[in-house]
């Protein structure tokens, strides 16, 4: 019986440099110790491993499947990701079925066996979608986002829905209508937001991978919380027919995992063309999945030549000391793969954080306006009709949605659009051009993925300028559509045993590929860490 | 904190050219060389203030006096810091819809059908078939 969680960098808990390396012995749920033999493809991918063990025999897809639901009932009254966890029966019955199939030698697909959380904002048809919010409390949706259909037709199992701020609107998931999520690196932190829950859940080893959203940094945030990669595709390359649209030009849904390989595995499964979202592109998908070889076989300075800028405006004034040395611990480490990194100036850079919140709120004044209580969603009761709408979303929403629609119809008001909304909009193609002439000179652009590690529960809650100012690194890769990578790459001092830094990588349009070749190679030669949770450490 | 810093324009001439390496090479040209003034969270915008209660009204979310009051000061301080970017010379800029305007990306304008109606009915919290049911509509003066 192997364990289902391998990894060849299974390190010691402290977080240093050295390039200490102890083989370890961990357990099952079945209380089994099992050493960490490893497939080949078992050190970059969680996904290729279960498929792996799974055609070979080796371990049944319910045992897989029991082993995380015995860790995420185990984890769950402490972290709290999950606004919904499908039935233990109903997760092992599609198990089940998959091992039948294996049994008949039929063709599984390439996710076969690997647990999926969703973020509750992506519809479900066969569970609850709020959102987080109570204005959809008990919202069962008719149809799947296309993202978790083709995620299903592949193979998967959705385990559950994740917390989030409520519509997305946040960076802490303190702004869920429900719950708040606890950083499974310390649980009196936030996970970051607004995909705080998804987030979590691969950080705490709830499933192996997740679904989030990325309006303005709330996947890739929280993936430097939680210690875990997050990718933002380009806008417009996966579809976002069923994601709760917050704000419609910079949404997109991302992706979850605790390596870059099964990151850009599950970003292949969903990626493509949807005729149900006309946003979504034509361009043909690469692929994302042969790339990622063993590090064994990578010769010295396997990214010679690189371009790499690093975004000096991101490692000024106001970020972290200990954020900053994490990212020149990554720059160098670039750099011994071979990388000529170079410093980039982007004079514009802090336009982008008011421009970015003048557009979301007012596409969301506009976005939120469907939720009167009539059609679907919690109805308040009234015998008059605007006074139904007036209650219906008073009673529904929390304080920031409201702040937020409100602020949005200021914007939008008339006679003010050319003052906000507009200039917001010209904001935004000054930084896009920013962006790609940046892009033209060099491969990728780095940066911190937050001004910070993860804060305290409560610290930002009543300061919304306080949590604005946590999005500056994030919302002008939205505004520019463009694609990025966040993976772990340090520590700062907190918590039991350090808190995760994250590391941003920018792409150009489209460009995922270099993304996940470059973070794929960076993560399988980084020495010295271990981005586990301690909390992952007792359970097993 | 820290974040107030993050949260300020930078006093940054602006030069022509949008981004430039240590290799110094301008890769963008723009007109002039507007500056923007080095401006603090504590600006005030030039437009009428946030009419709190109005808005409300507009935006179909009755609010209590309470809800009024905690949010009115929250909601002037972010305008207020939105409005620093009435001080960006933006003059010849193309506003930019989204990203990417790769549109053309329309399907046949032809009906179809959605399999799941039960479960879209089931959804109504007010449904006499085949009728979604609302309150009556007070004409306003």
């Amino acid at each position: 019986m192997l364990s289902t969680i391998q990894t060849p960098r299974w390190l010691s808990h402290l977080p240093s440099r050295g390039h200490t390396k102890s083989c370890s012995l961990y357990t099952l749920a079945s209380g089994q110790p099992v050493t960490t033999t490893s497939l080949p493809a078992a050190d970059q991918s969680q996904i290729f491993s279960i498929r792996e063990s799974l055609l070979s025999r080796h371990l049944t897809a319910a045992e897989v499947a029991q082993s995380y639901l015995s860790r995420l009932k185990q984890t769950e009254p402490q972290i709290k990701s999950f606004l919904h966890v499908s039935e233990p029966e109903k997760v092992l019955k599609q198990a089940q079925e998959i091992d039948k199939k294996i049994s008949r030698n039929e063709e599984v697909g390439p996710l076969a066996g690997t647990l999926v959380a969703v973020k509750d904002n992506i519809c479900t048809a066969d569970m609850p979608s709020t959102g987080g919010s109570h204005i959809l409390e008990g919202y069962r949706p008719p149809f799947d986002a296309t993202a978790v259909k083709r995620l299903k037709d592949l193979g998967a199992i959705v385990v559950g829905k994740t917390n989030l701020d409520e519509f997305g609107m946040g960076s802490s998931t303190e702004a869920s209508g429900f719950q708040v999520t606890s950083n499974p690196w310390d649980l009196s932190r936030v996970p970051g937001g607004s995909s705080g829950g998804s987030a979590a859940a691969v950080s705490a080893r709830q499933c192996v991978v997740s679904l989030g959203s990325d309006t303005g940094g709330s996947v890739r945030q929280p993936a430097s919380f939680c210690g875990v990669v997050g990718l933002k595709p380009t806008y417009g390359r996966v579809s976002r027919f069923g994601l709760m649209a917050y704000a419609s030009s910079l949404d997109v849904i991302g992706c979850f995992g605790s390596s870059v390989a099964d990151t850009g595995i599950l970003l292949h499964a969903i990626s493509g063309q949807d005729a149900r979202d006309a946003t979504s592109s034509k361009r043909e998908v690469p692929d994302l999945i042969s790339q990622f070889i063993s590090p064994s076989s990578l010769k010295s300075r396997p990214l010679e030549g690189l371009k790499v800028g690093l975004i000096r405006e991101t490692v000024d004034v106001g970020v972290d000391t200990g954020v900053k040395t994490a990212i020149q611990g990554a720059a160098a480490h670039l750099e011994e793969l071979g990388c000529i990194l170079r410093e980039v100036s982007l004079p514009s850079f802090s336009l982008g954080l008011p421009a970015y919140y003048i557009l979301a709120s007012s596409e969301s004044s506009s976005n939120l306006s469907r939720y009167d209580g009539v059609r679907y969603g919690n109805q308040a009761s009234s015998d008059e009709l605007n006074s139904l709408y007036e209650d219906s979303r008073a009673k529904g929403f929390g304080p920031e949605v409201k702040r937020r629609i409100l602020m949005g119809t200021y914007a939008l008001s008339a006679g003010y659009y050319d003052a906000y909304y507009k200039r917001a909009q010209q904001v935004r193609t000054i930084i896009r051009k920013s962006f790609k002439a940046a892009l033209d000179e060099n491969d990728i652009l780095i940066s911190p993925a937050a001004p910070s590690a993860a804060y305290r529960i409560g610290e930002k809650k009543n300061d919304p300028l306080a949590m604005y100012a946590g999005d500056i690194m994030t919302v002008n890769v939205n505004l520019a559509g463009l694609p990025a990578l966040v993976l772990p790459c340090g520590f700062v001092e907190g918590g039991a045993a350090g808190l995760p830094v994250g590391l941003q990588m920018i792409g150009a349009a489209f460009d995922e590929e270099k993304l996940l070749k470059v973070g794929h190679i960076f993560e399988q030669t980084l020495q010295g860490y271990n981005f586990v949770p301690p909390i992952i450490s007792d359970v097993l | 904190m820290g974040s107030r810093a993050l949260l300020m324009l930078s006093n940054f001439k602006f030069k022509p050219s949008f981004a430039f390496s240590s290799s110094s090479k301008s890769f963008f040209l723009i007109n002039k060389n507007p500056k923007v003034r080095n401006l603090s969270t504590k600006t005030r915008s030039s437009l009428e203030p946030p009419d709190v209660p109005r808005l409300a009204e507009t935006a179909r979310i009755s609010l209590s006096p309470n809800e009024v009051e905690e949010f009115a000061p929250k909601i002037q301080q972010v305008i207020d810091w939105f409005g620093q970017l009435q001080a960006v010379d933006l003059d010849n800029v193309e506003p930019a819809i989204r990203a990417d305007t790769q549109g053309d990306n329309l399907r046949e304008d032809v009906p179809e059908t959605f399999e799941n109606k039960e479960a879209l009915i089931a959804s109504i919290p007010s449904y006499e078939e085949p009728y979604i049911k609302v309150p009556k509509v007070l004409n306003k003066e």
